[in-house]
């Protein structure tokens, strides 16, 4: 008889490691199935993180639990979707005045074009409910949704690229390097899911311009923060988290066991060594494994209704698109992940914007309006809040060749639009105006660091006091800047 | 009087207040967190005048109220306002919420009647020139570390703890120092070694090792922040390994510190510098580089030098230049005028803002890795060519030629496209030289009555181009345009023709004549501005007159080899850059175009008229005569036309001339480039930048350091090399200082000083200042010998103590700042990598070369496709780094993006890990390819060997009854799983991208499979992936 066979016929005792060993058999061996949680209950280190509190936020009533910010990534064009201007029609292909302009930094593309001729929206545009939003005719569906959103007509930026544009609004910082919105959100705020992460990514590639600008991950890193408030980006194909799979003919009983001997190791030598970030790791397996679980089973939608799939239109069973991603917003929120951003890429119009506009729109409105009614219908709308936006807008002349059907526009910092909805959001709301280019901002500017503030604010956290201290700064995401837009707050 | 700056109090509560105050470590931290905000040294953007952070300032007189007066309490507004109960008296304000503790109060009162007595904080005074070592009683001292651990440990409660076991000890060395565990035959070695020095030799042997260098190397990397791209969206690849390899080789030779760092940063500058030192300075090449179109080129260009001086501010100074970049920092002196001046070192480099989108040119400055081919062949031409010139045959035939008599000189050789300009139809403009190679236009451009008949006015927005090829000169081939041109305004920049796709776009490549502030100027460019050469006149071209324009180039590459003509007469020019040595064709638009280039500034409402291109180089003859003077040629010029269109001897030697420069140049292009630095020629002014913006520029400064820190040996150079001798210069208060603390942390786990980015007022005080200060000065003594500090660090008894955590331990320090156990922690991503490769065996020990891809690029953010064996077996240190998609499983466990400068890594645990190390390809098929290796070294029946086997291959240390009876429950209950054939079969089929490229073969699936999730748990143990 061989040492193994001796162990295992003897069964020495191992006291409670041993006691633990033969629960689990037993169980194992019985009719009922191990479920996570049973072992969790054997296992006291692992019921302790039910929930992971943040840092001692919110710091007051919060309006909102969780934030789904649908970016709208390349810049879309705000006189072509939300902010009409009909007096450009009569300025069509004159030169954008000098008064106006007033020496505006341009982008290379077009700084060295000679004349800057004015481009009045293709598209018609319509009072919508009884808000009376304009909104254009390229948006049939959201324009139905009028009454739930609030504008910021007068938002505006520092960056004039998208790169550090893009950073910008997710970091407020145009260099990598500091945590983004979610990470914030994350550090701050915990989580209330133990089986997801508090801050998840999905990305969509426009068909207005499937050659759009790409994105990186560094834009829903935590920067300096520790990596668990980094977003976990949900890929579009294969697993939705990186090797969430276990390799084929293992089963999740197999799993099971082999996990639980390996804590049993674990506890085993932190006996020895006494250091407790082996309790941390243990746990960490477990969230894996319960992840394993959990994220297919939130990115299965073979079970939503009929009607419920055919509201976000054509493309929602198709993974990695736009709608797809708007349906796993909303399952998400149901499950109260804390920050849920999409990522829809391809609205960087320079040129044939008409055109491309068209496209993102496809992608987009149904889906975007199917969200709201969806989220409205399971009352998640109350406490679930809805910002739509991109990272800065676009000029009112024509970069390019102006003709009667096609134009294009560049980058433009000085104004932009963004829509919010949802808890804590005026409804049918629209503040700040801009002057009749379309180009400067008359009433009511809006900084990304002062919309920034506002989601914070929402979510019970004064973004003056959540402050990570690195390399000798204490840093914040509004840096030392931003104001809570009160005007729009419900 | 020994400074003492001890942090202990952080530990154990503030030092009573008994002995005299120590400024910096008490007092200092005080004024740092609640008045240097406003009171602090940012001399600009406070609210008030008054300064607390020197002795000076604080007993400055403002309005007859002094902040600090020496030994009186009942004078100093200092002690009235943090005591006051005035809400608009108090300080620091209420609003600020940062308010003073009973305990800060009466420190402050206290240093106020003790003399409010400053010191330099301490990272900034002078490294002492020996540090004594305190008596301890240290029970096993080793070396003096231990007495400057045990010192402190006296009287804290904690006793310091035994050696760890030999076994992992042994294991703990071998991946501190090659980042690799130690095989089962290094192990059985070491045990059998009763000699007394058997460690030493051990540790001897680890540091003379390949794995060594590697393992220094991939910390390098962080510092570095190395990648394989160039970052930002597009992050491209791009070729910067060679540098890799150079950090290698200098760590595998044992390369002093000072020259490693010198040559980093200065090796160009270095007397005979070798091609070794000056591939070196690629670290300051290093930091991302952008092409995004639009971008503004000089915006970028001053991120480039903002990122050299933060990466040297990190890296060697451990300071936080970056705070300086808009304003002079807040709680460390320096000044807004210090960092721009430290930035003025790295300004002065001939690069652009952008790198090259349509071409693969290497951004400039540059160095050819390889030797230059002989130029010989072309020296031999030249000198043959000139025999043919000054013969007398050539002379007799030239006697005889026609055209000395006729003096007609244009007719001789035709040009290879005339455009008139008289004509424009169907977007058409006839080219009388092949009338079936029309020139093109846009409607858009315009005729006009011009110099001859019609001409053409150009937007400037839309070219005039020739067809593809016409005009698509290389460097080795002769050329001359003329034309005339008439400007209607003065244009900083207009491009009148060219041969190239772009301007900042393609960095310019090809060549071009413009109009710089109404000056014409003509270049030949490979790469803007660092590989090319460039004429410009003097003088502004007239605006709204015709004047004829021409340029002439002799193939030779040179500038001396241009020239510039205003109506037939030879312009004084100034020669701008003078250094072509690549290609000048490619990137797009291969033919000659006018009036536009892309993003570029075009010659808008300027006229055209009357092109000529020609594939020689132009007399002055001929350009007067194309000039319309009428003066007939002279004897020199007919001679040269002679020569080169009727002279079959010269004409056959030309020939073989440009043969020779072809075949010198593309033996050169073929020599790869890498980014370096090399001082451009003349100096570039360094403004400082008002808020850090790129295009708001103030006072100019020159290169200095920075006026807080002892100043430079004036025998210094006052460029990169006299930075780095000055940084290297033995009594610098921080680079050793620094670079010790980075190693201390990289061998102990965390820094004496914890924040080892930061040195400076915000940063942590040093847990042990003295033994920082000894091993500083000891490491200098050495002659900055990196092997000598590792050996002080890892033969110390502190090193090799068990790094067990009693509760003891856990209630007084536990982070284990006093170091009265053993360092562990979970081991770096490359080690967690590099060992399960180790371990099956399959580790691929190639060393150097291109980045490697391995299985996990695939399902990077922008997907790669990964290498084939073995390259997917290669150390982690050669991973391929793409900026925008880096490793997921380097990432993943806490390594460094590589966008900046990284001095230290976060430690995490997180989910994701455990998925990577259950499920990630590299893992799944090492312990696939483990568990191969055993059944075939113990077969079926001897479980329990293998069981014992494997634990020690992959832990290091025998298993303890408990673990082996886990182990075996595993090993049983997987078997019984994998009783399913089904199970197993599907297991091991074959799926390279997910389960990686080893082919199992087994008669046994059963076996095979149930020991894989054997190995497989074990590698998720704890004792595999920390460090203990």
């Amino acid at each position: 008889m061989n040492e193994f066979q001796n162990i295992l016929t003897n069964k020495p005792n191992l006291g409670a490691t041993q006691d633990f060993l033969n629960r689990r058999i037993f169980l194992r061996n019985g009719a009922a199935a191990l479920s996570a949680t049973a072992l969790a209950g054997l296992l006291p280190s692992l019921s302790s993180e039910a929930k992971t509190t943040g840092n001692g936020f919110p710091n007051f009533p919060a309006k909102a639990k969780r934030v789904i910010y649908l970016f709208q990534s390349g810049a879309p064009s705000q006189m072509d979707l939300f902010d009409p201007k009909p007096l450009m029609e009569k300025q069509r292909g004159k030169d954008l005045p000098d008064s106006i302009r007033k020496g505006q930094r341009l982008t290379t593309m077009t700084s060295g074009q000679k004349s800057f001729p004015i481009a009045p929206s293709i598209f018609k545009f319509a009072r919508q409910g009884n808000s009376g939003h304009w909104m254009s005719d390229v948006l049939p569906h959201l324009s139905k949704e009028a009454d739930e959103l609030c504008f910021i007509k007068s938002m505006h930026t520092e960056a004039i690229n998208h790169d550090p544009a893009i950073t910008f609004c997710q970091t407020g910082h145009q260099l990598a390097g500091r945590p983004s919105i979610g990470s914030w959100l994350s550090y701050g705020l915990g989580t209330e899911n133990k089986d997801l992460p508090a801050y998840v990514v999905l990305t969509s590639f426009g068909t207005g311009r499937p050659d759009d600008q790409p994105l990186y991950d560094r834009l829903w890193g935590a920067g300096f923060l520790s990596t668990q408030h980094q977003g976990v980006k949900f890929r579009n194909s294969g697993d939705p988290v990186l090797y969430l799979s276990d390799p084929k003919g293992i089963d999740r009983k197999m799993k099971r066991g082999m996990l639980d001997e390996i804590a049993l190791l674990n506890r085993k030598n932190h006996q020895l060594v006494g250091d407790p970030e082996i309790d941390a790791r243990i746990s960490q397996y477990e969230l894996a494994f319960r992840m394993q679980s959990s994220v297919p089973e939130l990115t299965d939608v073979s079970k939503e209704p009929k009607h419920i799939l055919e509201s976000y239109g054509p493309d929602v069973l198709k993974p990695g698109t736009y709608a797809a991603n708007c349906l796993l917003a909303r399952r998400m929120a149901e499950r109260d992940v804390r920050c849920i951003q999409l990522f829809h890429m391809g609205w960087d119009h320079h040129g044939g914007l008409p055109n491309a506009v068209k496209g993102q729109c496809r992608d987009t409105d149904q889906p975007t309006a199917a969200l709201i009614a969806d989220l409205r219908q399971r009352g998640l709308l109350e406490d679930t809040l809805i910002v739509w936006g991109g990272e800065f807008g676009r000029t009112v002349y024509s970069q390019g060749k102006l003709t009667a059907t096609n134009y294009g526009r560049d980058h433009h910092p000085r104004c932009f639009t963004v829509f919010l909805a949802g808890a804590g959001i005026k409804k049918g709301f629209s503040l700040g105006e801009t002057d009749d280019y379309c180009y400067n901002i008359t009433q009511d500017p809006v900084h990304v660091h002062d919309l920034n503030a506002t989601i914070m604010h929402l979510l019970g956290v004064d973004h003056k006091k959540l402050t990570y201290k690195f390399q000798g700064r204490d840093y914040r995401l509004t840096d030392v800047h931003g104001h809570v837009v009160k005007p729009i707050l419900s | 009087m020994t400074i003492r700056y001890a942090a202990c109090i952080f530990i154990f509560g503030p030092v009573p207040l008994l002995a005299e105050i120590d400024f910096n470590q008490q007092i200092r931290p005080i004024l740092s967190d609640k008045c240097f905000k406003c009171h602090g040294p940012a001399a600009k953007n406070q609210k008030s005048k008054l300064r607390l952070d020197s002795f000076e300032n604080a007993v400055k007189s403002h309005g007859g109220v002094v902040a600090l007066v020496p030994g009186k309490l009942e004078d100093s507004e200092l002690h009235w306002r943090i005591r006051s109960d005035e809400s608009d008296e108090v300080m620091p304000p209420l609003k600020a919420k940062l308010p003073l503790s009973p305990k800060e109060k009466d420190l402050l009162d206290q240093w106020i009647l003790e003399g409010g007595k400053y010191q330099k904080h301490w990272s900034f005074e002078p490294l002492p020139a020996s540090v004594p070592v305190p008596r301890s009683d240290s029970s096993d001292p080793r070396n003096e570390i231990d007495h400057f651990i045990a010192h402190e440990l006296k009287n804290s409660g904690l006793h310091p703890s035994d050696e760890a076991n030999r076994e992992t000890l042994l294991r703990r060395v071998t991946f501190d120092l090659t980042g690799l565990p130690p095989t089962l035959d290094e192990l059985d070695d070491f045990l059998a070694d009763k000699e007394a020095n058997a460690y030493e030799k051990a540790v001897d042997r680890l540091l003379d090792s390949d794995a060594y260098a590697e393992r220094m190397t991939a910390e390098w990397l962080d510092v570095a922040r190395y990648a394989d791209t160039y970052g930002y969206q597009v992050d491209r690849n791009r070729y910067v390994w060679p540098w890799r390899d150079w950090v290698i080789k200098a760590f595998r030779e044992n390369l002093s510190y000072d020259q490693f760092v010198t040559e980093q940063i200065a090796g160009d500058l270095l007397p005979h510098a070798t091609r070794d030192q000056i591939l070196a300075t690629c670290f300051n090449r290093l930091h991302s580089q952008k092409v995004e179109g639009g971008s503004v080129p000089e915006e970028f260009r001053i991120e480039y030098v903002a990122d050299r001086v933060h990466t040297v501010g990190t890296a060697f100074l451990g300071l936080t230049f970056e705070c300086s970049r808009c304003h002079d920092h807040k709680y460390d002196p320096i000044t807004q005028k210090d960092y721009y001046s430290l930035s003025a070192f790295f300004n002065n480099v001939d690069e652009s803002g952008l790198y090259s989108y349509f071409t693969g040119s290497v951004p400039t400055p540059t160095l050819e890795l390889g030797d230059l081919p002989s130029d010989e062949g072309i020296r031999q031409a030249q000198e043959q060519l000139r025999k043919v010139e000054n013969s007398d045959e050539a002379n007799d035939a030239f006697a005889k030629w026609d055209g000395n008599q006729s003096g007609e000189v244009l007719e001789l050789s035709g040009p290879v496209a005339h455009l008139s300009f008289d004509e424009f139809k169907g977007g058409k403009l006839s080219n009388s030289v092949d009338p079936k190679k029309p020139a093109s236009s846009s409607a858009n451009n315009k005729l006009v009555e011009g110099k001859m008949h019609q001409a053409m006015k150009l937007t400037g927005d839309d070219p005039v181009n020739l067809p593809k090829g016409v005009g698509d000169f290389n460097r080795h081939q002769p050329f001359s345009l003329a034309l005339w041109v008439n400007p209607s305004q003065l244009l900083d920049r207009g491009v009148v023709a060219r041969r190239s796709k772009a301007w900042t776009d393609a960095a310019s490549r090809g060549y071009e004549l413009l109009l710089e502030e109404g000056k014409p100027s003509f270049a030949l460019v490979h790469f803007w501005p660092g590989n090319a050469v460039r004429i410009r006149s003097k003088k502004v071209v007239p605006l709204d007159k015709w004047t004829h324009l021409a340029v002439t180039y002799d193939g030779s590459s040179m500038a001396k080899g241009m020239e510039l003509f205003e109506n037939g007469v030879l312009l004084e020019s100034e020669v701008i850059r003078d250094h072509l040595t690549r290609e000048i064709t490619g990137g797009g638009d291969p033919f000659l175009a006018l009036g536009q280039r892309m993003r570029d500034r075009g010659f808008k409402n300027g006229s055209v008229d009357e092109l000529y291109v020609y594939d020689r180089k132009l007399t002055g003859s001929e350009v007067r005569s194309l000039a319309q003077f009428d003066s007939e040629a002279t004897k020199e010029d007919l001679f040269e036309i002679f020569l080169q269109s009727a002279y079959e001897p010269y004409l056959k030697q030309a020939i073989q001339l440009r043969k020779e420069r072809e075949a010198f140049g593309e033996a050169r292009q073929r020599i790869p480039e890498i980014m370096v630095m090399r001082e451009m020629p003349g100096n570039r002014e360094t403004h400082i930048l008002n808020r850090g913006l790129y295009s708001d520029r103030k006072e100019v400064v020159t290169a200095e350091t920075p006026g807080f820190l002892p100043s430079v040996d004036k025998s210094n150079p006052s460029n990169r090399l006299g930075l780095a001798r000055w940084l290297t210069s033995p009594n610098h208060p921080l680079l050793a200082r620094v670079t010790i603390n980075r190693y201390w942390q990289m061998i102990f786990g965390r820094g004496l000083v914890s924040t080892s980015e930061d040195f400076g007022s915000q940063g942590k005080p040093p847990t042990h200042p003295e033994l920082l200060d000894w091993l500083a000065r000891d490491f200098i003594d050495s002659g900055w010998d990196l092997r000598h500090l590792f050996r002080q660090m890892v033969l110390s008894s502190t090193y090799r103590q068990g790094s067990e955590l009693t509760r003891t331990d856990r209630d007084l320090d536990p982070e284990n700042l006093l170091l009265s156990r053993g360092p562990a922690y979970r081991l770096p991503a490359e080690m967690v990598r590099d060992s399960a490769l180790a371990v099956s065996g399959l580790l691929h020990r190639k060393k150097g070369g291109p980045g490697v891809k391995p299985y996990d690029l695939k399902v990077s953010f922008k997907v790669i496709n990964p290498d084939r064996a073995p390259n997917v077996y290669c150390r982690s240190v050669y991973t391929f780094w793409k900026r925008t998609a880096p490793a997921p499983v380097m990432m993943t466990f806490d390594s460094s993006k590589r966008d900046v400068c990284m001095v230290r890594r976060e430690r995490t645990d997180s989910p994701s890990q455990t998925l990577v190390l259950l499920n990630g390809p590299q893992f799944v098929e090492a312990a696939r390819v483990t568990a191969h290796k055993l059944v075939d070294k113990f077969g079926k029946q001897k479980d329990d060997k293998l069981v014992a086997h494997a634990f020690r291959l992959l832990t290091s240390r025998k298993p303890e009854k408990q673990e082996l009876k886990i182990l075996y429950q595993l090993l049983a209950e997987q078997k019984v799983v994998f009783s399913d054939l089904s199970k197993a079969k599907e297991f091991f089929t074959h799926r390279p991208q997910l389960t990686g490229e080893f082919k199992t073969k087994t008669d046994d699936p059963t076996h095979l499979a149930a020991v894989t999730m054997l190995i497989s748990a074990l590698m998720n143990f704890d004792a595999s992936i920390s460090k203990r």
